[in-house]
């Protein structure tokens, strides 16, 4: 008799205990909800600029010739070696099936997928608009470039070279080499454009002050200068072109550079040919 | 004083062996195997893994992510031990908070070899970057991982070697360290409720952030899930609260017989079930959200793509609805059923869940990603195959995690907790 009242006990206590946890677990799910995603999706501040600036690039894919010149120039002056790519050019197609050449540097996104992701805010927006890295600050933990939705970043997997492959014939060496196991990215040569100014060049006119993979361009397909700027080179490209578009617009990172969709062959630097 | 512990043997013929040395033995022949392989990533840098700049997340990530969600049971019971005072678990409640320091301390040892940079794993802790989930989960981890230590070291104190060795009565100087030693446990044991309400908020925060991680990147279509989070956070209950009801028959039933009554574990294996219940739900009507109701074409083929190259649909529809549903059941009812290996063989389901969970959660987005290209816009196939240099830190870290739970199971005491009181 005793022993069943101690097990009709046992019983309710262990079912009050279960409604207590049941309790807390709802409460625990409650808390959850409080960190919406969008609350923790919050953008990065950005500092205007002195000048007001916003560094940009327009590449023309009707002049595209698919050189790879980019690529070399830029791997020759950031040092790099041959299979660290900042810069990339990829053979597309149209809908229509007629094929192109995207050429693909770093997009400097305004709203930079990258920039709100790393944890020690080793990657950062300078005020003039380009995404730069902190290479003392970063730890490699790489997730920036999972966040990228362009691949723009690369993993410095091995030790520095001494000298790129693309040296001196593309360029040489304008900047530090960084340590193994960062992550790196295009900086629309932001060391060219500060000097530059500093010597009160124009970026996008003068060679020194200009990137080198615009400058190298032997078509002319890649232009670049301050957005902000009506008169810059990048402003009347975008202003005398048809249609620009950008790449993956739905995400809205807002990237900085601006593609001229292949339209026709009329302006390229095959204009014509064989049609005749 | 400590019960007597039984450690389990094995007859061969008519001897009967302790397996006790010969697993520790293994273990170690296990961590060996795995400091060479760390030796050679901490030397050669990361190169030496299969990553890559499309796969820079691998199985270090996924062992990294399971180990968190393994010790997901300290929270839990740290709230119905300090906060709800349900005094029968106890004794159960310490061996949750021993497994939750084993998983965060294993998925700590396993990140840091996954820096790139290594000697700045403090960085996160100095340079604050709030916007990004790393950074919280990063704090979280280090905070809470404190809390663990602060919860565990009063237990590891009352091991009698601290309170009755010879030495501390011939050495004064070590003895009047190991009196400091046990006031301060005393204090860190009476701010029991303080921590737990911490580790409770902690724990929630960057279980739900670990999920947040992948959801938040737009760019990578099927990471991008609202409900992510939540079920980060269930999963990791259910799978962490399924391995304590394992550790739990073993190290109270098989090791110290009569420490912690049967229906308590019961109660433990009830609670993991209809947690994994409710994830399976959860996790359903996630799968109708993102495949069914809301169609997106990249969605679409990026789930096409992993299928035929891998079992994404099977190991979900298997992995992570059918078992355990059956196994939630089981666990459930587990006081009609009353079979502990019945139980301990359902238990291994929604561990195995919670892995299957994290490990396509992070292959999914990484391995079928979404191209760039304005016109034609595709599915990229990666692939990824760890080295045997990724092998042997799994090993390292996994033997680590073994290695230190067996430990602990035969030395800790785990029921000699009423004297303070």
């Amino acid at each position: 008799m005793a022993d069943s009242t101690n097990k009709d006990v046992e019983k309710n206590v262990s079912r009050r205990d279960l409604l207590k946890v049941g309790a807390a677990i709802l409460g625990a799910t409650g808390l959850t909800q409080f960190f919406s995603l969008n609350s923790l999706q919050v953008r990065g501040k950005e500092i205007p600029d002195e000048g007001g600036r916003k560094w940009g690039m327009l590449i023309d894919i009707n002049k595209c010739i698919g050189c790879n010149y980019c690529t070399y120039a830029c791997q020759a002056v950031n040092n790099l070696a041959d299979d660290m790519l900042y810069n990339v050019v990829t053979a597309e197609e149209t809908q229509s099936g007629e094929e192109y050449f995207l050429s693909r540097p770093c997009m400097q996104c305004a709203e930079a997928p990258c920039v709100h992701v790393c944890p020690v805010e080793a990657t950062y927006y300078r005020p003039d608009g380009i995404v730069e890295m902190n290479y003392d600050r970063c730890i490699g933990c790489r997730y920036c470039q999972v966040a990228c939705p362009y691949g723009a970043r690369v993993f410095n997997w091995k030790d520095p070279i001494e000298l790129s492959p693309k040296s001196p014939d593309f360029g040489v060496a304008e900047v530090e080499n960084r340590p193994r196991g960062v992550v790196e990215k295009c900086h629309f040569c932001s060391h060219r454009i500060d000097r530059g100014l500093e010597y009160g060049l124009t970026p996008g006119v003068d060679r020194e002050a200009t990137p080198a993979c615009v400058v190298v361009c032997p078509t002319g397909a890649r232009v670049f200068g301050d957005l902000n700027d009506v008169e810059s080179p990048v402003s009347k490209a975008r202003e005398e072109a048809i249609v620009t578009l950008r790449l993956r617009e739905e995400l809205s990172t807002e990237p900085r550079v601006y593609y001229i969709p292949p339209t026709t062959k009329k302006t390229g630097p095959f204009a014509g040919e064989g049609e005749s | 004083m400590l019960p007597d512990i039984h450690c389990p043997t094995i007859k061969l013929g008519k001897r009967s062996i302790v397996v006790f040395p010969y697993w520790i033995g293994l273990l170690i022949l296990g961590l060996l195997f795995g400091l060479v392989g760390a030796f050679i990533v901490l030397r050669d840098g990361l190169h030496v893994t299969g990553l890559s700049n499309a796969i820079p997340w691998g199985l270090w990530i996924s062992i990294d992510l399971s180990a968190i969600a393994m010790g997901g049971s300290a929270f839990v019971f740290g709230v119905i031990v300090y906060i709800l005072r349900i005094k029968r678990f106890e004794a159960i409640g310490k061996l949750a908070v021993l497994l939750g320091f084993l998983g965060y301390s294993t998925a700590g040892m396993v990140l840091l070899f996954d820096l790139g940079r290594p000697l700045r794993f403090w960085h996160p802790v100095v340079y604050w970057q709030p916007h990004s989930l790393l950074w919280e989960v990063t704090m979280c981890v280090v905070l809470y991982l404190s809390v663990l230590m602060a919860e565990l070291l009063p237990i590891v104190l009352e091991h009698p070697l601290f309170k009755t060795h010879p030495w501390l009565t011939r050495y004064k100087a070590l003895g009047s360290l190991m009196e400091r030693a046990h006031s301060f446990a005393h204090s860190l044991h009476k701010a029991g409720p303080v921590l737990a309400v911490a580790g409770l908020t902690l724990s929630l925060l960057h279980q739900a952030s670990l999920g947040a991680t992948y959801s938040v990147l737009a760019g990578r279509g099927i990471w991008f899930n609202q409900s992510a989070p939540v079920q980060f956070v269930f999963s990791a209950m259910s799978g962490g609260i399924a391995l304590l009801f394992i550790t739990s028959v073993f190290v109270f039933r098989v090791m110290r017989p009569g420490t912690v009554s049967d229906s308590a574990i019961y109660d433990v294996a009830r609670l993991t079930g209809g947690i994994t219940l409710l994830l399976t739900y959860l996790r359903v009507w996630d799968w109708a959200v993102t495949n069914y109701y809301s169609f997106d074409r990249e969605v679409f083929l990026q789930t096409q793509i992993l299928d035929t190259i891998a079992p994404y649909s099977l190991t979900f529809w298997l992995g992570q609805a059918l078992l355990p549903v059956i196994a939630g059941s089981v666990l459930l009812a587990a006081k009609s059923i009353k079979n502990f290996r019945y139980l301990m063989l359902a238990a291994v389901i929604p561990i195995l869940a919670a892995i299957i969970t994290r490990w396509n959660y992070n292959f999914a987005g990484l391995i079928a990603s979404i191209s760039y290209d304005p016109f034609t816009p595709g599915i990229i196939l990666n692939s990824y195959t760890p080295t045997w240099v990724e092998f042997s830190v799994g090993t390292l870290v996994i033997c680590y995690w073994l290695l230190a739970f067996s430990l602990a199971a035969r030395y800790l005491p785990f029921s000699s907790g009423h004297d303070h009181h």
